[in-house]
């Protein structure tokens, strides 16, 4: 049979553990075919950029694709259930979760003519400050970075002022005062070096935000059938590494973050208690937008 | 026939420099709330916290309508970059034959484009497309401005091909050599 | 078929085309779209539409049309004349004289400008009609600034550096800081010249102004006060915390507007002369920007960078070697690519091999900028050319020839950094010790 080639846009770069397991995924989808199915993967959104991934996919202009889940957010909610504050906050949880919602994932996907073949988390996300964060008190007041319509309602239930700050300004906008918190992975925060503008980070552990990983439904089928179980178990082995190497991420960053002088705290029961009681409001709101499909997942995962 | 296509391209532009006066007064109604707040601070007043939600988006997606809207205006009057050293060279009717090749090619390009913005936008609408901000708009409304400015771009290169097949000259001759320098 | 074939067919066939006369952008994206038919399966229509909204739909971009709409307000004031008759009697004894403002303007500038086409726009639309009336040498002038324009990319803040510390992992504040020393020495290098540019052809030199007696110079200088409002207010913006470096821009078309209005030149007709001014050169350029998108989507699909990049990891080469053969690579591909392109289509491959070389990664951004800012000044694709081609209605040819002397102290600033490597090294490490 003829070689076949797929490109893979994916978002990060080559250091970020999430390419880097992309990278082994589609080594293991070429050693399992013998070379018939070679995937290129293109890094650092270098042949589409993140917003335009998905639909670069659905379009057939690339066969498979990387992105950030919640990136889809605003198109159905479901997209948004791993990002609600305080809902699952450790991984055994954002696994409960994903379990409960992949099936529901899987088929909005499906009626774009995708098929979702894996997601990984990111390590969890916590609050980045220039000062101590002992109770949600502290958060009052302050100018929080809010990028979409969940982390602008954080902001807004802990009393803070909701500041829009693209990526790359963050530097500039932390060093000159127009955003004062932040609620970001330490991956992200190792990745930036967030030491050189800020100098406090809550382990707050507030969300697990996942990537996926799916394949454009019509290239899929077109493969033989062999291939296509080569595709889906090198996913398979893809999903549980890559959630170790999420596991591992964090250790190694937050310990990054520690080695250069940020401040590292567990976050102290009056901080849990208080932001946990943003979590519930907003996952009752998510529940009324997401309809009965979106209570059914939430009450499998309460289970 | 010639006025209403003038008027297409006018109102093409106007629209354009509208898109650019609507980043202006967006990024500066965010400044302005921003001083606002430091100086009612320092009457210990608690910052409002003025947000044009979604500034980013918004002023990406006016950008796309100014630079397209634009582009047969800035076509007409010359300002786009062509080499012209070797075309200059060339006696008159040499140049003639080569000048209608290129718009047959441009205007060949500019139709292919507009067909496939046009795909882009229908799929778009079809698909829900959202931005993924505070604010979800709907990502078909800025990819028809920028289908509209193509499909305008596309008409002003068939028009000067039309004229110069009937023996004119192209309107982004009229101001020299593709050279649109205001003397003042 | 071999991919060194494609690419040097795909080259030859753009050149052609621009011969004929196409507009840049047309050019830029007949072939891109060629190489997919050429290359790839895939429809080659729908990645035309897709990466140009991708690539246009940005927040960064919106800073050019905006940045280019303030020089046109400002061209229109008396603003740009004031200035340099502030200057006049202070620069009568540099050799060179008003050439220099050419170049510090720009280095002022590219303080909040990321962009190297918004400062050459920027600057150009004041000083090359203020240098021609005062009847400055026109290769000097227009040689000048398209070199300083380029400080755009490297003086923080700065586009690329975005890019090359999105792609690295890197930290942009690290990256920022990093380019000002190489910036600042560039812009010497540039004044350098035109030092003894000036002294080796006195002739070319327009007549001195006359002596003007010291109290009197001061009193002329009381005309910089426009030019140092704006330009405090817009940096200042930055830096007192109200403005992103995207927002700042919006900040110096406001304060433009008010100068304008303060001097009584802000007419409904000049307004709307600017206005319209900004929104033709920009779509020129966005339109540029969109072609080169395409093609530089292409090159994804198809390879042609990677593979390139790859044969030079297949030599093994000795650290100065690998930098000369990055170098020469980088000016090739900067003939045809812009300086972004270059950066994202190149890191995975160029990444590891500079890390193996044991070559910082932060100074490698720095030398990168420098390295592919030269593209911004080389034919055919070159956005300096393009701009000043549109101030001028010189062809980009003409204009990458006045620019030559500018691109070979760029060659020369390239060799200093790979010798001192402190110059980039020293501030970062000095500044963000811990
Ligand atoms: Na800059
Ligand atoms: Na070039």
């Amino acid at each position: 049979a003829a070689e076949t080639t797929w490109d893979m846009p994916v978002p990060y770069g080559d250091t970020n553990f999430h390419t880097q397991n992309v990278v082994q995924f589609a080594d293991d989808i070429k050693s399992a075919t013998g070379g018939e199915l070679a995937i290129t993967v293109h890094s650092n959104g270098s042949l589409f950029k993140h917003p335009d991934i998905k639909n670069a996919v659905r379009n057939g202009l690339a066969q498979i694709g990387e992105v950030l889940g919640s990136r889809l957010s605003n198109e159905d909610p479901v997209f948004g259930l791993d990002s609600i504050p305080f809902l699952a906050t450790s991984y055994d949880d954002a696994k409960k979760l994903y379990d409960a919602s992949r099936d529901e994932i899987a088929a909005k996907l499906d009626a774009q003519g995708l098929v979702l073949l894996y997601s990984v988390p990111w390590p969890p996300q916590g609050i980045y400050t220039k000062k101590e964060i002992k109770t949600v008190d502290d958060l009052k007041g302050l100018k929080m970075r809010a990028y979409n319509a969940a982390t602008e309602k954080l902001a807004q239930l802990a009393g803070a002022i909701p500041t829009q700050v693209e990526v790359p300004d963050l530097p500039t906008a932390f060093s000159t005062g127009r955003v004062e918190a932040m609620i970001t992975s330490p991956s992200t925060g190792a990745n930036s070096q967030v030491w050189d503008y800020l100098s406090h980070y809550s382990d707050a552990q507030a969300w697990l935000p996942r990537n996926m990983v799916f394949v454009n439904k019509a290239a899929f089928e077109a493969l033989p059938e062999e291939q296509q179980q080569a595709v889906r178990d090198a996913a398979a082995a893809a999903e549980a590494r890559g959630w170790e190497a999420s596991k591992k991420e964090t250790e190694d960053k937050t310990q990054e973050l520690k080695d250069n002088g940020i401040t590292v705290t567990a976050p102290s029961p009056e901080l849990r208690d208080g932001l946990a009681a943003f979590g519930e409001t907003m996952t009752e709101e998510w529940a009324a937008s997401a309809g009965e499909s979106g209570q059914a997942i939430l009450d499998a995962y309460k289970q | 026939m010639r006025r209403i296509l003038d008027r297409v391209y006018d109102l093409s532009e106007w629209l354009a420099m509208a898109s650019l006066c609507a980043i202006a007064a967006l990024v500066f109604a965010q400044v302005a709330g921003r001083v606002v707040d430091r100086v009612i601070g320092l009457f210990g007043i608690a910052p409002y916290g003025f947000l044009v939600p979604s500034l980013a988006e918004i002023a990406g997606y006016l950008l796309v309508a100014a630079s397209f809207l634009a582009l047969a205006g800035s076509l007409r009057a010359g300002e786009q970059i062509r080499v012209s050293l070797v075309l200059a060279r060339l006696p008159d009717s040499a140049r003639r034959v080569i000048e209608t090749i290129v718009l047959v090619l441009a205007a060949a390009l500019a139709v292919f484009f507009f067909a496939y913005c046009v795909r882009m936008v229908l799929d778009s609408h079809r698909f829900n497309e959202v931005s993924y901000g505070i604010i979800p708009i709907q990502l078909w409304i800025p990819q028809a401005a920028m289908a509209t400015g193509v499909g305008v771009f596309a008409l002003a290169l068939l028009d000067d091909l039309v004229t110069i097949l009937r023996g004119g000259s192209a309107s982004y001759m009229a101001t020299g050599d593709g050279h649109a320098e205001e003397h003042l | 078929m071999d991919l060194l074939v494609l690419a040097l067919c795909l080259g030859l066939g753009l050149l052609m085309l621009l011969a004929t006369g196409l507009w840049v952008a047309l050019g830029l994206m007949a072939v891109g779209i060629a190489a997919i038919l050429i290359k790839v399966s895939v429809p080659a229509g729908a990645v035309m539409a897709t990466t140009v909204w991708g690539a246009i739909n940005s927040w960064d971009l919106a800073a050019l049309p905006m940045f280019i709409w303030m020089g046109e307000i400002l061209f229109r004031t008396r603003l740009a004349e004031d200035m340099f008759a502030g200057l006049a009697p202070w620069m009568r004894r540099l050799p060179g004289r008003l050439v220099h403002v050419n170049i510090l303007g720009c280095a002022i500038f590219a303080a909040v400008s990321g962009s190297s086409a918004a400062t050459t726009a920027t600057i150009g639309r004041m000083s090359l009609p203020e240098l021609e009336k005062r009847g400055y040498d026109e290769r000097m002038a227009i040689g000048s600034l398209a070199g300083s324009g380029t400080l755009g990319l490297l003086i923080p803040p700065s586009l690329i550096l975005i890019v090359y510390g999105a792609a690295t992992e890197q930290s942009i504040a690290r990256l920022f800081i990093a380019g000002v020393v190489p910036g600042i020495m560039l812009a010497g290098l540039f004044m350098g010249y035109t030092i003894v540019w000036a002294l080796l052809n006195r002739d070319k030199m327009p007549e001195a102004d006359e002596r003007v007696p010291y109290l009197e110079r001061l009193w002329q200088t009381r005309r910089l006060f426009p030019v140092i409002a704006l330009i405090a207010g817009v940096i200042g913006s930055i830096y007192a915390g109200f403005a992103s470096p995207t927002e700042a821009a919006v900040v110096g078309v406001v304060l433009a507007l008010g100068l304008a209005f303060a001097t009584g030149t802000l007419t409904r007709r000049t307004f709307l002369e600017a206005l319209r001014g900004a929104s033709r050169t920009s779509a020129m350029i966005i339109l540029i920007l969109a072609g080169a998108a395409v093609l530089t989507a292409a090159m994804g699909y198809t390879g042609i960078p990677r593979a390139l990049a790859g044969f030079i990891a297949e030599q093994q080469f000795s650290p100065y070697a690998l930098l000369a053969a990055l170098t020469v690579f980088f000016i090739v591909l900067g003939c045809f690519l812009d300086g972004i392109s270059i950066v994202v289509l190149t890191a995975s491959i160029i990444l590891p091999m500079v890390e193996a070389a044991g070559l910082d990664i932060i100074w490698f951004g720095i030398y990168l900028v420098l390295v592919v800012e030269m593209s911004q000044i080389t034919p055919p694709v070159g956005f300096n050319l393009f701009v000043i081609q549109g101030l001028t209605g010189y062809d980009i040819l003409k204009v990458a020839r006045m620019t030559l002397p500018f691109f070979c102290l760029m060659i020369v600033a390239v060799v200093l950094i790979v010798v001192f490597p402190e110059l980039a090294l020293w501030l970062p490490q000095t500044m963000l010790a811990r």
